[in-house]
């Protein structure tokens, strides 16, 4: 990995020189999920190779300052010398340092230009993803598209899945806030309007999961708005295309899960759509999240168990040891971890249990019956539900099967 | 418009007697005498002397820094460690909100606003301002103002939308509180004190200069701080707009930013940083002003290139307005509109720029006197520079979509306004403490002070740099130890460190407050000429008499004082002493005016100001309480205008004692 380069803003111009023995510490912080100068797609790199030498040229421009300013105090403190000459300036010396750093911005004018419009461009996609942000969840819609083998809507949400080498384009919107979304080792952020579609490209270059997070302040939950992107190879990607097509497999009779998708088609499915399950009577089960919640819409629950987080991807469905396992793994096994999903043995199932138990325990969200009525009583967020512990018992099991 | 100075008292001023005999100061209409105390809290209540009002704006000020750092505090305590409990979600949306409110309108506008009253008419060598009964109103209507905002936390809860206050985030359903209700409305009231405040600053520099006093002999704190008012005077109305929209959209159903009803939520966006950003240079130009006047003292040199500190002040002024969407590089504005507003931004890089260069040969070649004042101008060079460079990095739009919203500008507008803004007052308050109150702050809790608030701002908004490359975002009340990282960069470690600085700088606004304690209880006087300082405001008592001036001085040279008391020796150039300070003043006060007017104090101004809140607690509560309010607006509006602009002679001023030294002890 390469030296961080180090600028005179870290630690103030005095202490420069002590942070110079920590730049080999610096090179160490190697797990940094969301850090702005380790770019992993063409996108980010363009931001990254601009941005670098400007934060040198400010770095050096900082530090002349800063020399300049403290030789004048050791130079001209007052050591009984004579009240100087009352001199008004040189305006030759004046206007050649205002020319200086005028035309130092020029070249990084010019610089910044060229990489403005390139970042622009739409006109290169190769596959597009419908991006939505509501309160507190990001929702991912392929739209068809056949050379992918996308050949009815994919909707999932919290993780971006893409092909690795691709120039992907998001089109984003929002239905409720504004909100922003950004995976800083991809390329920077661009925010969510609601009435607004705007697009962002995004590039990665190896298999992986990359970080971020909402960046425009969209309520009680902000902070728990995050997102992850996973990149595979494009035979990886046409192997997750293929199983998120794949049809609905109810669970066996008799089992614990198909007492689950009893309670499921009682509670879960006022809101959250699972493709292809069916109701007792064999009609399809349709979500009406839009009678229910303000925002119009919660998360498509189809094939839970192929993504690691829920909740807005404030929580893993991984356990810790199972999520360091694909996190970590070499970009090469990386694949096929990933599609491995999450299996009872991997499940995080405390945080489960505790989201099923009471959501907005442990969410903040506005889901108190007394501020209801701006909202003509529909809910911002998942509501308690009050399940018993046998219900929850019950869906967990039949969540495990929505692979 | 009221006559403040009158040396005889003749002109044409018949014509104001000739009004109705009911109206006459001792029997004003309504109910309301004119009141006449000059001591005692109604002294206060019912001034309208710019050194009484200026003040009261500090004071006022001050409570509510102290208000904004401890909101502060609670947020590096809630972020010192990850999964914060000290504060819950809601609150800690409430406490960032009210910190940023509190601290930009709240603190630094009126704490300048307060300095500009006090030191302005003192420094173009006036007797006050031009409208003083309205600047009477402008104090009372800010004072209203921040009440209103704060009484949130007392009444449901404060504004919780962040200070920024996007919309459709800031919209009755998502914010169900009456927050927002009472800061648009406080802010509302606090900009009539802003707005009223420009145009009486302007008419005064422009029309009250002494004799002499040329445009380009002006002190640069008064260039500056004009400049200032022209910001004023055309970004506040619109924020006026955007919070009448928002208080319509929010209390009367309006759907200004309602997307449902076919409304863009940009429009918010637009309106607020059209506003927003002149803001930003209102909040850091009268800093700017009081190190160019702190500099050239403790330099014993005049400002270097004072023309182009006046002409980059004033450069900034008009391309201040080309920048407002570098707020908006992610919200989506497309490529062109993107392009032009990154080079804008880089251009007002150099006016700026230009100041740091000017400051620092200020020092060069000259005689340095490392006062408390000067340690604070010094750091604000240093500081801002830091603060000044960071902002170019994100002039680069690309580079700013990964800045922008995370710690990285947290710490970037930090560096611009506390280690701008809030060390140029705080210069400001150590070398004109004994200007307005006679005595000296104590240098030594003054050095204390200092070291303080360098280690401790440097502490806390250093690391920030770090937090925001590495990705953690703003306004999140809580942070994760999944995302935290490794290694020396990771963000548990740099967040702890922030939060340990802001207790550091705590104890080093503890030593001011001290400071100012102890400083009250001394009997030690300060001398006249302390800093041997070089412009009009000092060449009167400490503190000035009311009406400032014995004899207004005739302006020959920028830096006027500072030329009556030295003069060049011809072969070396060097100054030598030609008169001191007292004798400086001697020579004034024996050309005393004979007749010195001052303008009468008021009770119109504090009714008018109380109507205000009345009518924004009826718009939120009841129709009925908004129409008492809007009587008490009208009433006070009627009783204003029929009282004459002077008062009968008994009313007068005595004239001074003339031809007696002025001793320092002067009050």
């Amino acid at each position: 990995m390469k030296v961080r380069r180090l600028t005179s803003r870290y630690l103030g111009p005095r202490s420069l020189a002590a942070s110079g023995s920590l730049l080999l510490l610096a090179s160490c912080a190697t797990n940094a999920p969301q850090d702005t100068w380790q770019p992993k797609g063409p996108n980010a790199k363009m931001i990254d190779d601009l941005q670098q030498p400007v934060f040198a040229v400010a770095g050096i421009i900082g530090i002349i300052v800063a020399a300049c300013v403290g030789f004048a105090i050791w130079r001209y403190k007052d050591r009984g010398q004579p009240i100087p000459e009352q001199t008004h300036g040189k305006p030759a010396l004046e206007v050649s340092l205002t020319v200086i750093p005028a035309l130092i911005l020029a070249v990084v004018g010019v610089f910044t230009f060229r990489a403005i419009f390139d970042l622009a461009r739409t006109d290169d996609t190769q596959l597009v993803i419908n991006v939505t942000g509501q309160q507190w969840w990001w929702e991912y819609d392929y739209p068809v598209q056949n050379e992918w083998g996308i050949t009815q809507p994919i909707i999932s949400s919290g993780q971006l899945v893409l092909p690795i080498g691709t120039k992907v384009l998001l089109r984003e919107t929002s239905r409720d806030v504004i909100h922003s979304y950004w995976i800083p080792a991809l390329n920077g952020k661009r925010d969510a309007v609601p009435g607004r579609v705007h697009t962002l490209r995004l590039q990665a270059d190896a298999p992986g999961i990359y970080a971020g997070q909402c960046t425009e302040f969209c309520g009680l939950s902000h902070a728990n708005m995050r997102m992850e992107a996973v990149a595979l190879s494009d035979a990886d990607f046409a192997k997750w295309v293929a199983n998120q097509q794949a049809a609905y497999q109810a669970p066996a009779e008799g089992t614990l899960a198909k007492e689950g998708e009893s309670v499921f088609l009682n509670q879960c499915v006022r809101c959250h759509q699972v493709s292809g399950l069916k109701r007792a009577d064999g009609s399809l089960a349709i979500a009406a999240p839009d009678e229910n919640v303000w925002s119009g819409a919660a998360p498509n629950l189809t094939k839970l168990m192929t993504r690691n987080t829920f909740a807005g991807a404030m929580f893993n469905l991984l356990r810790d040891a199972c999520r360091d396992d694909v996190w970590r793994a070499e970009s090469a096994a990386f694949g096929e971890k990933y599609l491995g999903g999450v299996d009872e043995s991997c499940l995080n199932v405390n945080d489960l249990r505790a989201w099923l138990r009471n959501a907005p325990e442990v969410k903040p969200m506005y889901a108190n019956p007394a501020l209801l009525t701006d909202t003509n009583g529909k809910y911002r967020g998942m509501p308690n539900l009050g399940l018993s512990e046998s219900d929850i018992d019950k869906l967990v099991a039949y969540l495990l099967t929505l692979k | 418009m009221a006559i403040i100075e009158r040396p005889t008292p003749v002109l044409d001023i018949p014509a104001l007697p000739a009004a109705p005999p009911a109206i006459t100061p001792s029997r004003t209409f309504g109910a309301l005498k004119r009141p006449v105390a000059s001591t005692g809290w109604k002294s206060w209540l019912f001034t309208v002397d710019h050194k009484k009002i200026g003040l009261m704006y500090g004071a006022t000020a001050l409570f509510f820094f102290i208000v904004g750092g401890l909101e502060a505090v609670l947020i590096r305590l809630q972020l010192a460690a990850p999964e914060g409990k000290v504060l819950n979600a809601d609150l800690y949306n409430q406490m960032f909100t009210m910190h940023a409110t509190t601290m930009v309108f709240l603190f630094v506008m009126p704490m300048a606003a307060g300095f500009a009253n006090y030191f302005i008419p003192l420094q173009i060598g006036a007797r006050d301002v031009a409208f003083p009964r309205i600047n009477a109103f402008g104090f009372w209507c800010f004072l209203g103002g921040g009440i209103v905002i704060n009484l949130a936390w007392f009444l449901g809860g404060a504004a919780d939308g962040g200070w920024f206050m996007y919309a459709p985030n800031s919209g009755p359903v998502f914010s169900p509180s009456n927050g927002i209700d009472f800061w648009a409305l406080g802010l509302q009231i606090a900009g009539i004190a802003s707005l009223t405040g420009a145009i009486n600053l302007i008419v005064t520099v422009l029309n009250m200069r002494a004799p002499g006093m040329s445009l380009m002999k002006m002190p640069v704190f008064t260039w500056l701080v004009t400049v200032v008012q022209f910001l004023l005077l055309f970004a506040i109305p619109v924020i006026t707009v955007a919070l009448f929209l928002l208080t319509f959209q929010r209390s009367f159903g309006a759907q200004f930013f309602d997307v449902a009803a076919g409304a863009d939520p940009l429009l918010w966006q637009h309106l607020f940083w059209i506003f927003g950003h002149p803001e930003v240079y209102v909040l850091i130009l009268p800093s700017f002003g009081i190190v160019s006047e702190v500099l050239p003292v403790f330099s014993r040199k005049p400002l270097f290139g004072y023309p182009f500190v006046v002409f980059s002040g004033a450069a900034i002024g008009f391309v201040g307005w080309g920048v407002w969407a570098h707020h908006m590089f992610a919200s989506g504005l497309g490529p062109v509109s993107v392009a032009v507003f990154s080079v804008a931004t880089m251009a007002i890089a150099v006016p700026t720029g230009v100041k740091i260069i000017n400051w620092t040969l200020t020092m060069w070649g000259g005689k340095l006197v490392f006062s408390t004042a000067m340690k604070f101008a010094v750091g604000l060079i240093l500081l801002f520079t830091i603060g000044g460079l960071s902002g170019v990095t994100h002039s680069v739009a690309p580079s700013d979509t990964q800045q922008t919203d995370t710690y990285y500008i947290v710490a970037h507008f930090h560096y611009v306004l506390f280690g701008g803004s809030v060390f140029g007052l705080f210069a400001g308050f150590y070398y004109w403490w004994p200007k307005m109150f006679g005595k000296l702050l104590n240098e030594r809790l003054g050095s204390l002070n200092f070291w303080f608030m360098v280690i401790g701002m440097n502490l806390t908004f250093g690391p920030m740099h770090i937090l925001g490359l590495q990705g953690q975002p703003r306004r999140m009340y809580q942070w994760t130890e999944a995302r935290a990282g490794e290694g020396f960069f990771n963000i548990a470690f740099w967040n702890l460190v922030a939060s340990i600085g802001s207790l550091v700088l705590t104890l080093g606004i503890l030593f001011f407050l001290i400071n100012i304690v102890v400083t009250a209880r001394s009997k030690v006087r300060a001398p006249l000429d302390p800093w041997n300082a070089r412009s009009l405001e000092w060449m009167t008592s400490n503190p000035p008499k009311e009406h400032n001036f014995d004899s207004i001085p005739k302006v020959e040279h920028l830096d006027e004082f500072f030329h009556r008391k030295y003069e060049e020796d011809p072969v070396t150039h060097t100054m030598r002493g030609v008169a001191t300070a007292e004798q400086v003043l001697a020579e004034l006060e024996r050309n005393a005016d004979p007749h010195i007017h001052m303008p009468s104090p008021s009770y119109w101004p504090l009714v008018l100001a109380v109507g205000l809140p009345v009518i924004a607690l009826g718009v939120i509560y009841s129709t009925m309480v908004a129409i008492v309010g809007g009587f008490i607006v009208l009433y006070a509006i009627y009783g204003w205008a029929l009282e004459p602009a002077t008062a009968v002679a008994s009313d007068f001023d005595t004239p001074s004692t003339n031809g007696h030294a002025v001793s320092t002890t002067h009050g």
